[in-house]
């Protein structure tokens, strides 16, 4: 809120000379460096010791990757703080400043920055890449498969492709929505200045793009050839970059389980006064769901990845059938990750929908407290689910039945989240903008991509179906279709307030009908491959496959140029955009209420909530308010973050 | 006025004789809705009937009528919130400058009632889906007697087949008409996926166990067996040819295969050898 009297701003803080140490000189070029030389020594070293014993390319490999892992965090400044405490100093107010960003203009975005909203908008600009990566390895599979005996890719690459492709969308869509909006918007909406753990907040980030060399790296070290579940015992028999493969996902989890622990301590700690948990933005709720159920799915991942590298490395049998181990203990255990990690991915990006549908109908969210319980059902069910991904491996045929119950009944919570959404559309005010375009799309996909998992939910019908390409489309119509166009919308959303431009909505309703279409026709043509028998993950197929074939990649073609042309209307309007208003929907939660661009710790006065933020046509002001402080009355205000006669008290205080 | 009233205001003016049906809100709802019926459960005939290969046993039967059954149980569903998401559009879009927000709905924070009865809804689905699956499956677990057992193995990245007590070895699948015939099924090194598709089951084939399933071909017809789990390098020429042929024929293609003279694989065949067996290969 605008004063008459301009506080000093805390980004605008003089800093001394010396303020940050270390965090002074490095960024990511340090990082890069200290990567490479460490993860060098890493390969040099182990290289000497183990080359040649049992497995020794693979524990050389492991040691590389994990030496450029520690290195690349070491150069980033990731372990600075806690070094500095186990010496015995402790991080002046100065240091903390300046890892905030204060006085670096636009290259604390290369930087270990600990600001939230340079993290989100990291994590943003992350996300983009790895869309981009994973897209272009799509497109491949689709040019692969536009003949059936293409000579495009040989077999183990498009086998190396289709597992990375996987693997680079899992990550991607898992951090799509909890990277940049629940680190960006999340804690201005609950009234915090920011996440409670900002260092482990930076931490979270910088481990996840140390993870990604490591993933890519892949391709040069014989290619990961067993999908992106990598199944054992093929995985065990995988080149070494299955090595470098499981590294990429035990650096991942540490990253998730961080930033999960941190979204969930800062929803539970650092509301304003006043934002019970009852008042919270539904998209607040949605992000604690996805990331609770985030600390219970992935943990699992980083175990099955450690005994798959001690398997490969050190000689261990949990997963070689042939010297006692089981590929069902494997199967089990990743899939206790796997299932739950989907509704990581769904629901924040489900929460973001439900909060633009009641910002664009003009109408309170229908169903508020019913909608937080459909997603602490799913959350729930979802950890109950993870064999029906099992039904035809033969694994313990008598639990088809309790697992066909527990995967039916999710249909239930999932429904509440239709019906909300279609109780506030319901005699809104429809205001048709670019992000409600999108939920529209969200809206016709993922009734598509829910009904036909029922099919895929009934085990005789599983039979036909399971490996096919039937489940393919079906997944991407869940993911891609729902995950990922809610993503959209919340970026279409979101965007004026984290880069301060409107996005150019003309060349966005372009973009949407383009990758609306591109989604219909590529999946429906996987359908029609799935029910013709087409199995998934093939490099080659049968000729009477051919038309559905041909119908899904040029389906992705235009997808993919749906999507370029959204690339570009996003990096367009952030270079040249119209300047973004505070507040260009009208919307009611605090992110809207406080300036653009964001000031470093978000609010001058703390906010004060009185009701929840969905009073649309309700007749009264606004319960979540930024107070506008006249400076005749508050002369003496001063910058955020120190207690000042508006503040009701503590920020951290627990409500 | 709350949901219900409205819907019974539109019912009462329907029935009082108001404008005619189709012009008010209930009557578009039940086109739009009719409609994405109408193309839902057309597609959930036409897939099943034209899109599945030729489906040879009842456990394929099983397949396809599970498709058109739960295309029509949801397609209605689907139908319902396509229809009043569509209407609303249709009805309450703001149609005037987009730069600035429309005038705010009335508010309406919940329906007791609707919500009630859309779980109720919902509910009972999932029991029909369940009561359906577990039918269905449990049907497909009973063991005949007189069933041909074949020993299915996969490697990378072929299949091998034979028929315990008559010495018979191949990588072609032929089964006889209208006998039940079990498959026990594991791997030489790492997971296959045996999948008949045309008889409608599915499993894993696992190194150092046997996996089992059923199924009885009751339909002569040329099939293929494809892997359908990524299994290294050539998973996508991993299918071999099958068919279902007549018994008489099945009988002379065994001889021509090098069947002992004495071939006892007539009665129930013996149980399996290698390794361990799963619940379902006790019988």
């Amino acid at each position: 809120m605008t004063t008459a009297v301009a506080p000093p701003l805390l980004e605008d803080t003089e800093l001394g000379p010396k303020a940050g140490g270390f965090y002074r000189h490095q960024n990511i070029f340090t990082g890069l460096g200290f990567g490479i030389g460490l993860g060098f020594i890493g390969w040099l070293v182990s290289h000497a010791l183990l080359q040649g014993s049992n497995w020794g390319s693979d524990m050389v490999v492991t040691c590389t990757m994990f030496a450029w892992v520690i290195g690349f965090n070491i150069g980033m400044g990731t372990f600075n703080a806690p070094i500095r405490w186990m010496l015995g100093h402790d991080q002046t107010h100065e240091d903390e400043l300046y890892a905030a960003g204060v006085g670096q203009g636009a290259s604390r975005y290369l930087k270990f920055c600990t600001d939230h909203k340079v993290v989100g908008t990291q994590y943003l600009v992350l996300v983009m890449v790895l869309f981009g990566v994973g897209g272009t390895l799509a497109m491949m599979i689709r040019t692969q498969l536009i003949t059936p005996h293409s000579s495009f890719l040989d077999p183990q690459t498009y086998n190396s492709i289709v597992t990375i492709h996987g693997m680079v969308m899992i990550i991607a869509t898992i951090i799509m929505v909890s990277g940049p909006f629940a680190n960006f918007i999340m804690p201005i909406m609950i009234g915090a200045k920011d996440m409670a753990f900002p260092r482990l907040n930076a931490m979270s980030f910088w481990v996840v793009v140390s993870a990604v060399p490591c993933l890519l790296a892949t391709f040069f070290l014989g290619g990961v050839n067993a999908g992106w579940t990598t199944y054992a015992p093929l995985s065990v028999q995988a080149p070494p970059a299955m090595d470098t493969f499981a590294l990429t996902i035990i650096t991942f989890v540490v990253s998730v389980t961080v930033a999960g622990i941190n979204t969930i301590v800062t929803v539970v700690t650092m509301r304003a006064k006043g934002m019970t948990m009852g008042r919270l933005p539904i998209f607040t709720w949605g992000t604690v769901v996805g990331s609770a159920l985030g600390l219970y799915a992935m943990p699992a991942f980083l175990l099955v990845m450690t005994m798959m590298i001690t398997d490969r490395a050190t000689g261990t049998s949990f997963f070689v059938p042939q010297i006692g181990g089981s590929q069902w203990l494997y199967e089990n255990i990743f899939w206790i990750m796997g299932h739950p990690e989907v509704y990581v991915i769904l629901l924040p990006g489900v929460a973001a929908v439900l909060e633009i549908t009641s910002t664009f109908a003009r109408k309170p969210m229908f169903a508020y407290k019913v909608a937080i319980a459909g997603f602490v059902a799913i959350g729930v069910l979802a950890i109950m689910v993870w064999a029906h991904h099992m039904f035809t491996t033969g694994w313990a045929p008598n639990l088809a039945a309790p697992f066909m119950l527990t995967t039916e009944l999710i249909s239930i919570p999932t429904g509440i989240i239709f019906l909300c959404v279609i109780g506030t559309l319901w005699k809104g005010s429809i205001w048709t903008r670019l992000p409600m375009y999108f939920v529209y799309l969200f809206l016709w996909n993922f009734i598509i991509g829910g009904v036909t998992g029922i099919y895929l939910s009934d085990v005789p019908a599983d039979q036909y179906f399971h490996g096919d390409m039937f489940v393919t489309a079906h997944f991407h119509y869940t993911l891609l279709g729902g995950a990922m166009i809610g993503a959209t919308a919340a970026v279409c959303y979101w965007f004026p307030k984290m880069t301060g431009r409107m996005l150019n909505e003309r060349i966005g309703k372009v973009a949407f009908w383009v990758i609306a279409a591109g989604i219909q026709i590529t999946y429906f043509g996987q359908f029609w491959e799935g029910f013709q028998g087409m199995a998934r993950r093939v490099a080659y197929y049968d000729p009477k496959f051919l038309d559905a074939n041909v119908m899904s990649t040029v389906g992705a073609y235009i997808l993919m140029s749906g999507w370029i042309l959204f690339l570009y209307m996003m990096l367009h309007a952030w270079r040249n955009g119209a300047k973004a208003p505070a507040n260009p929907w009208h919307a009611k939660t605090l992110e809207w209420k406080v300036p653009t661009p964001v000031p470093l710790e978000n609010f001058l006065v703390d906010p004060v909530v009185t009701s929840d933020p969905y009073t649309y046509g309700e007749g009264v002001p606004d319960g979540q308010e930024v107070p506008d402080f006249a400076p005749s009355e508050e002369p003496e205000l001063v910058p955020a973050g120190s207690t000042g006669p508006g503040d009701p008290g503590e920020s951290g205080e627990v409500r | 006025m709350s949901f219900e009233d409205e819907v019974d205001a539109i019912e009462a003016d329907t029935i009082l004789g108001g404008e005619p049906f189709f012009s008010r809100a209930g009557g578009k709802i039940f086109i739009i809705w009719l409609v994405f019926t109408v193309i839902g459960v057309l597609i959930g005939f036409y897939a099943p009937h034209h899109l599945l290969p030729t489906l040879l046993s009842p456990e394929g039967g099983d397949v396809w009528a599970t498709i058109v059954f739960f295309t029509v149980l949801a397609a209605p569903v689907a139908a319902f919130v396509y229809a009043l998401a569509f209407y609303s559009l249709i009805a309450w879009r703001h149609k005037g400058n987009q730069d600035e927000p429309p005038p705010d709905a009335a508010p309406q924070r919940g329906n007791g009632p609707m919500t009630v009865l859309w779980l109720g809804v919902s509910t009972l689905l999932v029991v029909v889906l369940l009561f359906w699956g577990i039918t269905v499956w449990s049907a497909q677990q009973i063991s005949h007697p007189n069933t041909l057992q074949v020993n299915v193995t996969g490697q990378q990245w072929i299949w091998s087949y034979s028929y315990p007590g008559t010495g018979v070895s191949t990588h072609t699948l032929d089964l006889p008409l209208n006998r039940p015939v079990q498959f026990n099924v594991t791997s030489e090194d790492v997971t296959h996926g045996f999948w008949p598709a045309a008889l409608g089951v599915q499993v894993d084939a696992n190194p150092g166990v046997v996996t089992v399933i059923r199924s009885t071909p009751n339909k002569l017809g040329n099939f293929t067996v494809q892997c359908s789990q990524l299994c290294g390098l050539y998973h996508a020429f991993m299918n071999t040819k099958a068919a279902v042929v007549t018994p008489q024929q099945f009988a002379s293609w065994l001889q021509s295969q090098g069947a002992t003279p004495s071939a006892a694989n007539t009665e129930a065949g013996t149980t399996p050898t290698a390794g361990t067996t799963t619940a379902m290969a006790s019988s």
